[in-house]
C-alpha cells in the first residue's frame, strides 16, 4: 500500500481550481440531481405508502355493478329481493348484498358522529355504508367486539328519508377516534348522536373497513347501517370464490340483464379496477417520477463520462509523462477517481442544501410530507457511487495510455 | 459566410461524434422532459373560453353553519342552495345568468336497436348555451319560457345524438327521459372546453354532460342529484320538496357582467340579497360573497393539479441539469479545438467571426436537440395518456404553440448554454497557442 | 549499470514493419555520461524509452542495476521508473495545470515522501535552477528554457541514479544549451549516471564517451578523455540538489 502523501488531494485540488468552469458544472450537475432524485424518491415512498393501505375487503374476488329501474311498473323492492337471492344462489358466488358506496371507490356518504347531543358539539366524520346482516361475509370483515346484523334488524330506506337505524357496526379506528380514553371492547352498547342528536347504538365492531376517499384524512373511519335502499339506482355488491371472479362478472351482469328489461343494468367493475383507478394518478406519478429519476441519473452519468473522457483525451501527454515519471497504473486511476470524488463531494454537499430547499418548497406550497432525514445521506452516496462508476471507463482508459507518449507526442 | 459557418459546423460536429450525440441526447430529453409537464400545465391551467372569461363571473354567497367556515379559512361555500340558486336567478340582475346542476336518468331511444342507458344530464336555464359560447349542430337552445313552463325538451351533445338517433338531424324527434317524453330542439356541435370551467366539481377535465334540461324539471320529476352535495344541517322534512328547501349546497350559478361596473353593482345587489335573507334568519355569517371570473374560479378550485406542479418544477430542474451538461461538454469540445482557433485568430479571423462561427454550431446542435425533444415530448405526452386514462385525454396534445414553444427553448437554452463556452474559445489570445504547451 | 545486448524492437503497423532497434547493445557505466547522437529517425528516442523502462522490447536482454527488465510487469517497471531513472523531455513536458512547485512534486508524490520532505526537495531543486522565486508560477508563465530548467529540477528531484534526457536542448539556444549541459556535467560529478541524446555534436563533445546511432543499431563509440570547460552564464551549479 502506497503512503497517503501519494494520494495527491492538495494538487489535483489546486488543479481543479484552475479548471474551475468544468468542475463547477459537474458538481453544480450532481448538485440538482441529487436533489431531484432525493425528492422523487420521497414523492415515491409516500404514494407507495398510500398505496399500500389495506381497504379491509376482500378485493381480489369482489366486484360490484347497479341496476336502475326506468319502467313504469318497476318495483325495487321486489327487484332487489329477487335479484339479490339469484345472485347468492349461483354456484361460485361467495355472497352479494346491496351496498350504497364502494369502499376506495372516490364516490360516498359521510356524516358526523358525536358522543353527546347537540349542535354545538363537533361530530367525527365517517363513512356511511347501508348494508344487510350478508355484510361480514360478503366484504369479509372481521368482527372483533359485539355482534353482528340479524336479517330482522334490516329495514328499507326510502329515497329522501332522513332517520337512522337504532344500532350500528362501526369500525375500531373509528370508536379510537369517539372514546380516545377507552378500549375498543369498551365501547359496545354505548350510545352515539347522528344528526346532532338522534341516538344510535354501537352493537359492534369491525377490525378494518376504509372509506370511499382515501384522500381523506379520516379514511379508516366507517360505519355500517343496516339497511337497503330504495333509491333511483341500486348497487349490488358481490364476492365469488377465488379464480371465479372473471367468469361470474359477465355471467351476473347477463343475468340482471335478462331477468328484467325494465332497467339498465350498468357499472359493472371489480374492486381490483376500482384499486387502480383510485390510485391511477398515484401509480402515474410513481412511473413518471422513476423514469425521471432514471433518465435523470443516465444524463447526469453520461455527462461526467463524456467530460472525463474529453479530460483523458485532453490530458494524455500529462499523463504519459506522469507514468514516465514513475506513476503506476493504479496511481493514474486513482488520480481520476479522486478527482471525481472531490468534485462529486462539492456537488452532493450542495444537493443536501438544495434538496432540503426544495423539499420545504414543496411541503410549503404543494402540501407534501417532510423528508426522512435518512435519505440524504444515502442520496449523496448514490450520487457519489454514480459519479464513481462513471467516470471509471475514461480512468481506465486513461491507465492504458503508453508512457513512451511523453516522447511521442509533439 | 452563413454557409460557411454551416459547413464548419457540420464538420465539426462529424469530428466528434459522441460528443454531440450526447449533447444533442441531453438537450433532447430536457426540452423531452420539460415540454411534456409544461403541456400538461398549459392545458390544465389554459383558459377555456377566452373571448370572455373576464365576463363570467360564478357566484358565491356564504349561507353557511353559523360556526363553522365552508372552507377554511372563512371561504363561501362552493356552491348554492336550491332556494338562493332560483332567488338569484328569478332576479333577473345580471346581462344573462345561468343556474344549474348535475343528476342522471335512464334514456329510452325510441328505435328498438338502441339499448336504453344511463345519461348524465345538465339541469340548467336557456342562456347556458349563449352565455358560454356552445356551438350547435342542429336547431338552437329553449326559450326562457320552457324553463319557466318546465316543458319537457331536451338539447343532446353530439355523442348522445350520433348514439340514439344515429348522427341524424333529430331537432323535433322525441324520445324517453326518466320516463317521460321529451322533445329534441337542439344538437350541439363536438364540444370539449378544458378545463369544463363551468363545473369543475366532479372533476374539471371530465367531458361534458350527455344531454341538457330545464332546469326546473330538477323539482318537477324529483331527479336525484349528481355531484356533490354538502349540508351543514340536516333537512327537515323527510321529502323530495323538503330536502330542496334545506340548506344543502348542490346548485351552481354564473354571470354574465360586461363591464366592472356591472360587476359592481352586482356585488351590490348580492349583498343585498344576504341582508335580506339575514332578516328571514338565514345566512347568520358576516357578509361574505364573491364573484370570481373565470380564471380566477380556476385558480380557486385547483384546477392545475399539485401532481402536475410538482412535475413542472422536476422537470424544469431536469433541463437545468441537462443544460449544465451541455455547457461542460461544450467547454471540452471547444477547448478541444484551442489549437485550431488559436491558429485561426494567427492567419487573422476576427473575434466576432469566430464568435459566430461557434455559435451556429451550438444552434445547430441546440435545434436538432430541440426536435429530437418535441419527438420525445410526443412519446411522453402519449405516456401521461396511457398513465392516466380518460382524465388525461384532453391534456395531452401538442398544439402549435407548444410546438413553437419547444423549438424556442430549445434554441434560446442551447445557445445560453453554448453562450460561455463559445466566449471562452474565442477569447484565446493568437500566441498562446503557438507556445510549445 | 545499464546493459543492453541485441536489442530488437519493431514497430508494427498496418502494413509497415519499421525496425527501430536490431541488435542494439551498449554497456553504460555506473556514473558515466553519454551522449548519443545519429541521424534523425535512427532509433535514439526508442533506445532511451527502452532504457527508460517507457516502452518494451521484442527481442534481446536488458538488465538495469544488474536486474533484467525483460519480464518485469506495469506497477513494477513504475517503481523503477519512479526510483531510479530521471527523466529529461525534449519538450519539457510540464504539466500545466500545475504550478511549478506541483511539477516537480509529482515523482515525490509516487515515491511516498512525506510532506516536509517533499517540500525541502522541491525547493533545494528549484533553486539549483535558479528558479525558486517563482514557485507559484504555471509553466504557460515560464520561458522555454525556465521551463526546461523546471523539467530538470523535476528530474533530479527524486535523486535518480540514472538520468536520462533526450535533447534537452533542442529547445534551446547555444548559451543556454551550454549552461544546461554544464549542469548536467555537474550532476553526474556528484555520480549520477545520464544518457542524453543530442543534435548538437559541440555538446556531445563534453561528454565522457559518445555513441553514434544508424539504423537502430550501435555504430560508432567515441571517448572522450578530457572534456573542455566553457564557461557558464547563467546557471552556478555549485553541487546538485543532492540532500
Ligand atoms: N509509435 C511508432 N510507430 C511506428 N513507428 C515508429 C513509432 N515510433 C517511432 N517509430 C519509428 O521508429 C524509428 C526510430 O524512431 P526514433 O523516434 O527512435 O528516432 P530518433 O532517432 O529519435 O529520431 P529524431 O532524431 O528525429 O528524434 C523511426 O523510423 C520512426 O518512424
Ligand atoms: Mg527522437
Amino acid at each position: 500500500m502506497l503512503p497517503f502523501s501519494s494520494w495527491e488531494i492538495g494538487p489535483i485540488f489546486r488543479a481543479m481550481t484552475r479548471n474551475k468552469v468544468g468542475a463547477v458544472l459537474i458538481a453544480l450537475q450532481v448538485a440538482v440531481t441529487m436533489c431531484i432524485i432525493v425528492n422523487s424518491v420521497h414523492i415515491l415512498m409516500e404514494r407507495t405508502e398510500q398505496m399500500a393501505r389495506d381497504s379491509g375487503i376482500d378485493e381480489a374476488n369482489s366486484f360490484y355493478l347497479s341496476s336502475t329501474g326506468f319502467a313504469d311498473d318497476f318495483n325495487d323492492q321486489v327487484v332487489i329481493q329477487t335479484d339479490l337471492d339469484a345472485i347468492r344462489a349461483l354456484p361460485g358466488v361467495i355472497d352479494a348484498m346491496q351496498i350504497n358506496a364502494i369502499p376506495i371507490s372516490g364516490g360516498g356518504w359521510s356524516m358526523g358522529l358525536q358522543t353527546q347531543p347537540g349542535a354545538e358539539f363537533e361530530g367525527v366524520g365517517t363513512a356511511v355504508y347501508m348494508v344487510d346482516d350478508h355484510v361480514l361475509n360478503t366484504l369479509d370483515l372481521e368482527l372483533i367486539a359485539g355482534e353482528a346484523f340479524q336479517p330482522s334488524d334490516i329495514r328499507w330506506r326510502e329515497r329522501s328519508q332522513r332517520d337512522w337505524p337504532a344500532e350500528i357496526i362501526i369500525t375500531r379506528a373509528l370508536t379510537e377516534n369517539l372514546f380516545p380514553e377507552q378500549s375498543y371492547q369498551d365501547t359496545v352498547g354505548k350510545t352515539l348522536y347522528i344528526n346532532d342528536d338522534e341516538p344510535v347504538i354501537i352493537k359492534g365492531i369491525i377490525d378494518k373497513l376504509q372509506a370511499p376517499w382515501v384522500g381523506w384524512e379520516r379514511l379508516e373511519n366507517a360505519m355500517l347501517s343496516p339497511e337497503q335502499t330504495l333509491f333511483s339506482s341500486s348497487m349490488y355488491f358481490v364476492r365469488t370464490e377465488p379464480g371465479r371472479l372473471d367468469e361470474l362478472m359477465p355471467a351476473v351482469e347477463q343475468m340482471l340483464a335478462d331477468s328484467n328489461k325494465g332497467r339498465v343494468v350498468r357499472g359493472l367493475r371489480s374492486m381490483q379496477e376500482t384499486r387502480e383507478r383510485t390510485y391511477r394518478r398515484d401509480q402515474a406519478m410513481i412511473k413518471i417520477l422513476t423514469t425521471v429519476m432514471i433518465t435523470l441519473t443516465l444524463v447526469t452519468a453520461l455527462g461526467i463520462v463524456g467530460l472525463a473522457s474529453f479530460n483523458v483525451n485532453r490530458r494524455r501527454k500529462q499523463i504519459g509523462t506522469r507514468r514516465a515519471l514513475g506513476a503506476s497504473q493504479a496511481s493514474v486511476l486513482r488520480y481520476f477517481m479522486l478527482e471525481n470524488f472531490l468534485i462529486s463531494s462539492i456537488g452532493v454537499i450542495l444537493g443536501a442544501v438544495l434538496t432540503v430547499g426544495l423539499n420545504i418548497y414543496l411541503v410549503q406550497s404543494l402540501g407534501l410530507t417532510k423528508l426522512h432525514w435518512w435519505l440524504i445521506p444515502v442520496g449523496m452516496l448514490t450520487l457519489w457511487l454514480v459519479g464513481q462508476l462513471a467516470v471509471l471507463g475514461p480512468a481506465r482508459r486513461a491507465t492504458a495510455t503508453s508512457p513512451a507518449i511523453a516522447t511521442r507526442t509533439v | 459566410m452563413f454557409n460557411y459557418y454551416l459547413r464548419l459546423a457540420l464538420l465539426s460536429i462529424r469530428r466528434n461524434p459522441i460528443l454531440s450525440g450526447l449533447m444533442v441526447a441531453a438537450i433532447a430529453l430536457g426540452i423531452g422532459a420539460s415540454m411534456t409537464t409544461i403541456t400538461v400545465n398549459y392545458l390544465m391551467s389554459s383558459n377555456p373560453i377566452p373571448q370572455k372569461s373576464e365576463q363570467l363571473y360564478y357566484v358565491q354567497v356564504d349561507s353557511w353553519d353559523p360556526n363553522n367556515p365552508a372552507e377554511e379559512p372563512n371561504e363561501p361555500p362552493d356552491q348554492l342552495t336550491w332556494t338562493d340558486a332560483n332567488n338569484l336567478y328569478a332576479a333577473q340582475k345580471a346581462e344573462r345568468q345561468v343556474i344549474m346542476a348535475t343528476t342522471a336518468a335512464v334514456v329510452e331511444p325510441p328505435s328498438q336497436d338502441a339499448k336504453p342507458f344511463n345519461a348524465y344530464i345538465r339541469l340548467t336555464t336557456n342562456e347556458f348555451f349563449p352565455m358560454f359560447d356552445v356551438p350547435f349542430l342542429y336547431g338552437g337552445h329553449w326559450q326562457a319560457s320552457a324553463d319557466k313552463g318546465r316543458e319537457q325538451v331536451v338539447v343532446l351533445s353530439r355523442k348522445s345524438n350520433d348514439k340514439i338517433f344515429g348522427g341524424e338531424n333529430s331537432v323535433g324527434r322525441s324520445l324517453r327521459l326518466a320516463g317521460r317524453q321529451f322533445t329534441v330542439v337542439g344538437v350541439l356541435e363536438s364540444w370539449y372546453p378544458a378545463p369544463k370551467f363551468y363545473d369543475v366539481g366532479t372533476g374539471a377535465f371530465d367531458e361534458p354532460e350527455d344531454l341538457y334540461i330545464p332546469f326546473l324539471l330538477k323539482e318537477e320529476l324529483q331527479l336525484p342529484n349528481g355531484g356533490n352535495t354538502n349540508c351543514w344541517k340536516t333537512p327537515e322534512e323527510d321529502s323530495f320538496a323538503g330536502f330542496l328547501r334545506s340548506e344543502c349546497i348542490h346548485y351552481q350559478m354564473w354571470v354574465e357582467l360586461p363591464n366592472e361596473q356591472d360587476k359592481q353593482a352586482y356585488l351590490a345587489f348580492l349583498n343585498n340579497y344576504a341582508n335580506e335573507q339575514k332578516a328571514l334568519g338565514r345566512f347568520s355569517r358576516p357578509l361574505n360573497n364573491r364573484l370570481s371570473d373565470v380564471m380566477q374560479w380556476m385558480e380557486n378550485r385547483q384546477v392545475v393539479t399539485d401532481d402536475a406542479r410538482v412535475m413542472l418544477w422536476l422537470s424544469l430542474m431536469f433541463l437545468v441539469v441537462c443544460l449544465l451538461n451541455t455547457v461542460g461538454l461544450l467547454l471540452a469540445k471547444f477547448s478541444g479545438k484551442s489549437a485550431e482557433i488559436g491558429l485561426r485568430r494567427a492567419i487573422g479571423a476576427s473575434r466576432q467571426a469566430l464568435f459566430y462561427q461557434h455559435l451556429v454550431e451550438t444552434a445547430c446542435i441546440g435545434l436538432t436537440g430541440g426536435i429530437a425533444g418535441l419527438a420525445l415530448a410526443y412519446l411522453g405526452l402519449l405516456g401521461i395518456g396511457s398513465l392516466y386514462g380518460s382524465f388525461a385525454d384532453n391534456l395531452t396534445s401538442l398544439d402549435i404553440n407548444m410546438v413553437l414553444l419547444a423549438l424556442l427553448l430549445s434554441l434560446i437554452s442551447s445557445i445560453a448554454a453554448g453562450l460561455y463556452p463559445t466566449w471562452r474559445a474565442c477569447s484565446i489570445a493568437p500566441a498562446s497557442q503557438l507556445k510549445s504547451q | 549499470m545499464l546493459n543492453m545486448q541485441n536489442v530488437t524492437k519493431i514497430f508494427r503497423t498496418d502494413l509497415v514493419e519499421t525496425r527501430a532497434l536490431s541488435d542494439f547493445n551498449l554497456h553504460v557505466k555506473e556514473g558515466e555520461f553519454v551522449t548519443v547522437t545519429g541521424p534523425s529517425g535512427s532509433g535514439k528516442t526508442t533506445f532511451l524509452n527502452i532504457a527508460g523502462l517507457l516502452e518494451s522490447f521484442d527481442d534481446g536482454v536488458y538488465d538495469l542495476d544488474g536486474q533484467n527488465v525483460r519480464h518485469l510487469n506495469d506497477t513494477q517497471r513504475s517503481r523503477l521508473r519512479n526510483e531510479k531513472i530521471g527523466f529529461i523531455f525534449q519538450s519539457f513536458n510540464l504539466i500545466p495545470d500545475l504550478d511549478l512547485f506541483d511539477n516537480v512534486d509529482v515523482p515525490l508524490r509516487y515515491r511516498g515522501f512525506n510532506s516536509s520532505e517533499r517540500k525541502r526537495r522541491i525547493e533545494r531543486c528549484l533553486e539549483l535552477v535558479g528558479l525558486a522565486n517563482r514557485m507559484k508560477h504555471l509553466p504557460a508563465q515560464l520561458s522555454g528554457g525556465q521551463q526546461q530548467r523546471v523539467a530538470i529540477a523535476r528530474a533530479l528531484a527524486g535523486e535518480p541514479r540514472f538520468l536520462l534526457a533526450d535533447e534537452p536542448t533542442g529547445n534551446l539556444d547555444s548559451k543556454m544549451a551550454h549552461s544546461v549541459m554544464q549542469l548536467l556535467k555537474d550532476i553526474n560529478d556528484e555520480g549520477t549516471t545520464i544518457v542524453m541524446v543530442t543534435h548538437d555534436p559541440s555538446l556531445a563533445r563534453e561528454a565522457k564517451r559518445n555513441i553514434f546511432v544508424k539504423d537502430g543499431k550501435v555504430s560508432d563509440v567515441t571517448h572522450i578523455t578530457a572534456s573542455t570547460p566553457e564557461q557558464v552564464a547563467s546557471i552556478s551549479a555549485s553541487g546538485a540538489c543532492h540532500v
